[in-house]
């Protein structure tokens, strides 16, 4: 990007009846849409209404069948990112691009259009301290990545961005995977970065307070459609959701009174080691009931994942004991866990929870193929399977064109739809839920959570891990608080105050802030 | 770049149909032809008259296509035995091993029976010591193909290594049970294997080995298996994404195990078709290693196939025809030695250098359709 002298509330970038056809379904359909210098833009829609499609048109990531991007009102074509960059434009997108195994300095080295030549390390170093200063971030830039967190990295990467000289940086989903404290940091800098030097940031998320709280502007879209372009001083929650569904969205849950049954999920002194051999989880004991939604709160990383794997026979405990409807069940594999009544709704979608190359039958086949409900002496019955696809995809209201779609094509929300209904309609007895509804719009975590509540009331036992303290406090019958692979304590949800929860997932102990 | 790379690793996933695949090898083999006229030409032979002898000799000589046949049966067992473990995500180089273990197998079947005394008189009907010869074949493959199968699984032991060592194990193996007073020597002495009795000849149909139908069986087997068994379903979801597959069940242990017993097994019976049922053989023959060499194609076949076993078939028959060809027209037009291999080795490049360009090319050409 020229740097010409910007103002304030100047056009910067116009895009102009940009359309994207893929088969089944237009992704754009001749968007419009523009940003000013220094403004924070939100970008809102249901999932599937193409907003990453939009963003990565913009990030010469795709091509799109019709329409032009302006820059500074100068025509540009992008074949590939690296054109995109040359403008001054950077991505931070919502699956993580990072090297584990390197330092936060070579990461935002690596890549950069003149990698080759920078050989001053200490001078680079300087560079990025002086960005980092500029903008409020901490990081230490000799930790390996894989010390970090997930805010952490999710600094890497715009750290990188900004590196290479973006103006213009493209947020798709920050937030969801972060916990309360780095969002509201996150939030500051990006606030930080518009205002004196008028770099504009067109922002994805789901999170309605986030966009009422940070954004000057939102542009809704809806099946491809921009329906509203509006300034956010106008807005409210609800007229946001409204403009995004098409109709008005009830922000209330219902929640369901069951009475407990006996307990299905019985856990005793469990310990187990992440993958950097380090004790991630401390005897923790606890049990979950017939219709009870066991809530765990916590900030990423602290043994809640572990936990998850632990219990879904995916990784080994050192220690403790694990019990499904009264049997022992520790030393059970995984597939013998289904069998037993157990789903697992894992929280990487991509790598573990979906299959790219499969068809969304051959998806939702990954619960049931161990089932002689879908095969007849080893022989696979395709129709019963894409039956029951084409039935999840309506019932969940999933933007596919039917069952023989890549899983690779499905917009992230629609993914993580495809994987609770495959995961529910097997109807577990106990429901391992993590992160049930990161990056699902208001519209499908409202019906996921219904779901959820609606196992509750058929007597499923259902513990729900999430980082996202409404969530757990709205579902939850109990609530168990996790920091460092240990509860701070178990709460009844009449008796959980949202200040406590907090500061117990912040690590503070529970005697502190117990009377 | 990394962006760079992103872009290009996710076209290269895309879906690529069968009839695109057909079309672009058969382009490939074309443009591997004409490169090898330059050898032609380079021996002062007419190219034109060189394809010719290799092409009739290949597929419409009474004496060359029986040849054709045997190697292209030979070639498709291997190519399906590339293919098994593939579809998993793995590499099974190790075919030669395998089929050499596989003729152990079935001679040692021979050899129980007495068939090593050159009498024809069998303690067992010829009836019985056939098939029994066929599951040796297969046992003795699909046993040494468990090894590097277990060691992937239980110690994720890296596949490509521990098949290659195995293959000049076996070699070395073979060379200990047929010359020098080995137990298998032949009456010869002539650092060969000893001859089967008659009777024990496998039965032909239509003048060839019935080995033929065993191949083209299996390669139909396995090719409804990957499409609508529960069992290839595992196979492909491990292959696909071995993360993925750990999460719906499917035991990371037993998919490798389970694949290189199968690829084991195929390859053992091409060991068996090699030396048991190919006319005129009969016998673990001096060459076998050359044989070994031979299985090598069936990786080229395998991936140009793009793992699916029905378009192996008429793959391995112009593979198979070519070597048969080739090795006839270096004599007939008397070329320097190797002339087949070096063919085989043009045809491999070009085809291998055209699925690169192909799947490369889809991304280019789809940026400009899409502008
Ligand atoms: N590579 C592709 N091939 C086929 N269809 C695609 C592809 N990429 C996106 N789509 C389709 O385009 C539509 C828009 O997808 P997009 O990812 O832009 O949605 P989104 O608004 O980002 O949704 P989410 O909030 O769920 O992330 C979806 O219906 C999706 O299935
Ligand atoms: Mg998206």
């Amino acid at each position: 990007m020229s740097m010409v002298e910007m103002k304030r509330g100047d056009m910067v970038l116009e895009a102009r009846g940009i359309t994207k056809r893929y088969p089944g379904v237009v992704a754009n359909d001749h968007i419009d849409f523009e940003i000013r210098a220094g403004e924070i833009h939100a970008i809102l829609g249901e999932n599937g209404a193409g907003k990453t499609t939009l963003m990565r048109i913009l990030f010469g990531l795709t091509q799109p069948d019709e329409g032009e991007i302006l820059i500074f009102g100068e025509k540009v074509n992008f074949k590939s990112p690296l054109d995109a960059i040359h403008h001054g434009i950077g991505m931070v997108h919502q699956n993580r691009k990072l090297i584990p195994a390197h330092s936060v300095i070579e990461n935002i080295i690596l890549g950069h259009p003149s990698a080759g030549r920078i050989t001053n390390l200490k001078r680079t170093g300087e560079e990025i301290t002086e960005l980092c200063t500029k903008y409020g971030f901490k990081i230490d830039l000799k930790a390996k990545l894989w010390q970090l967190s997930e805010g952490e990295k999710q600094v890497v990467e715009i750290l990188k961005a900004l590196y290479r000289g973006a103006k213009i940086l493209i947020l798709d989903e920050p937030t969801s995977a972060l916990a309360p404290p780095e969002v509201e940091k996150l939030l500051a800098s990006i606030k930080l970065m518009t205002g004196s030097d008028l770099a504009l940031v067109p922002f994805i998320t789901h999170k309605l307070p986030i966009v009422l709280s940070v954004s000057d502007r939102v542009t809704v879209l809806r099946r491809g459609k921009v329906t509203a372009r509006l300034e956010t001083k106008n807005a409210t929650e609800k007229s946001l959701a409204k403009e995004m569904v098409g109709r008005e969205v009830i922000f209330r849950l219902q929640r369901v009174e069951v009475k407990l049954g006996k307990p299905i999920l019985q856990v005793e002194s469990l310990s187990a080691l992440d993958n950097k051999e380090l004790q991630a989880l401390k005897a923790i004991s606890f049990s979950v009931h017939e219709g009870e939604i066991f809530g765990i709160a916590g900030v990423s990383g602290n043994g809640q994942q572990v936990l998850a794997e632990v219990l879904a026979g995916l990784r080994n405990a050192t220690e403790g004991k694990v019990s499904l409807d009264g049997i022992d069940i520790s030393h059970s594999s995984s597939l013998e866990r289904w069998q037993k009544g157990m789903g697992y709704v894992p929280a990487e979608r991509i790598d573990v929870g979906s299959i790219g190359d499969y068809s969304l039958a051959d998806n939702v086949l990954m619960n049931y193929y161990f089932d002689d409900e879908f095969t007849k002496w080893g022989i696979l019955d395709s129709k019963g399977i894409r039956k029951l696809t084409e039935a999840l995809i309506s019932e969940y209201d999933i933007a596919a064109p039917g069952p023989d779609t890549t899983a690779k094509s499905l917009s992230g929300g629609n993914l993580q739809k495809l994987i609770l209904a495959r995961v529910l309609s097997r109807k577990p007895r106990l429901i391992i839920a993590n992160l049930p509804t990161q990056g699902l719009d208001v519209g499908a975590t409202e019906f996921v959570q219904n779901k959820l509540l609606e196992a509750k009331k058929m007597g499923a036992g259902i513990l729900l891990i999430s980082e996202d303290l409404d969530e757990v406090l709205s579902l939850s019958d109990r609530v168990a608080p996790i920091y460092e692979g240990e509860f701070m304590d178990i709460i009844p949800i009449e008796k959980a105050r949202r200040e406590d929860i907090g500061a117990m997932m912040a690590g503070l102990k529970h005697q502190a802030v117990k009377i | 770049m990394k962006l760079g790379n992103y872009q290009v690793k996710l076209e290269k996933k895309l879906k690529v149909t069968g009839w695109e695949a057909a079309a672009i090898s058969i382009l490939a083999i074309l443009i591997a032809l004409a490169l090898f006229s330059l050898i032609f030409l380079q021996a002062k032979v007419n190219p034109l008259t060189g394809y010719k002898d290799i092409f009739t000799y290949a597929f419409a000589d009474q004496f060359g296509l029986p040849l054709t046949i045997n190697r292209a049966i030979f070639i498709l067992l291997c190519t399906c035995a590339f293919i098994v473990p593939m579809r998993a995500g793995l590499w099974n180089i190790g075919m030669a091993g395998q089929l050499y273990a596989g003729a152990l197998g079935a001679f040692a079947v021979a050899f129980a029976f007495g068939a090593a005394s050159g009498s024809q008189n069998l303690s067992l009907s010829p009836g019985i010591v056939i098939p029994l010869m066929m599951v040796g074949a297969a046992l003795g493959g699909a046993l040494v193909g468990a090894i590097p199968g277990f060691l992937k699984g239980r110690f994720n032991t890296n596949e490509i290594v521990v098949t290659m060592m195995l293959n000049s194990i076996g070699f070395w193996l073979v060379a200990f049970m047929i010359k020098d007073g080995g137990l298998f020597m032949g009456a010869g002495g002539e650092g060969e294997g000893f001859k089967l009795p008659q009777s024990l000849y496998a039965p032909q149909i239509l003048g060839g080995p019935f080995t033929i139908l065993l191949a083209l069986g299996l390669a139909g087997f396995l090719y409804f298996m990957f499409a609508r068994t529960r069992t290839g379903y595992q196979i492909k979801a491990y292959g696909l994404s071995p993360s993925a597959a750990r999460y719906a069940g499917i035991s990371p242990y037993n998919i490798p195990l389970l694949v290189f017993i199968i690829g084991g097994l195929l390859a053992g019976l091409a060991g068996y078709h090699l030396f048991a049922a190919n006319p005129g053989v009969y016998k673990i023959t001096q060459n076998y290693g050359d044989f070994g060499d031979l299985s090598f194609y069936g990786i080229i076949c395998g991936l140009i196939s793009l793992e699916n076993p029905l378009a192996a078939i008429p793959i391995a028959l112009l593979f198979g025809g070519l070597a048969s060809g080739a090795r006839y027209a270096q004599g007939e037009l008397r070329m320097s030695f190797g002339v087949d291999y070096a063919m085989l080795g043009v045809l491999m490049i070009t085809l291998v250098a055209f699925q690169f360009f192909y799947r490369n090319k889809i991304v280019w050409k789809k940026s400009e359709k899409e502008k």
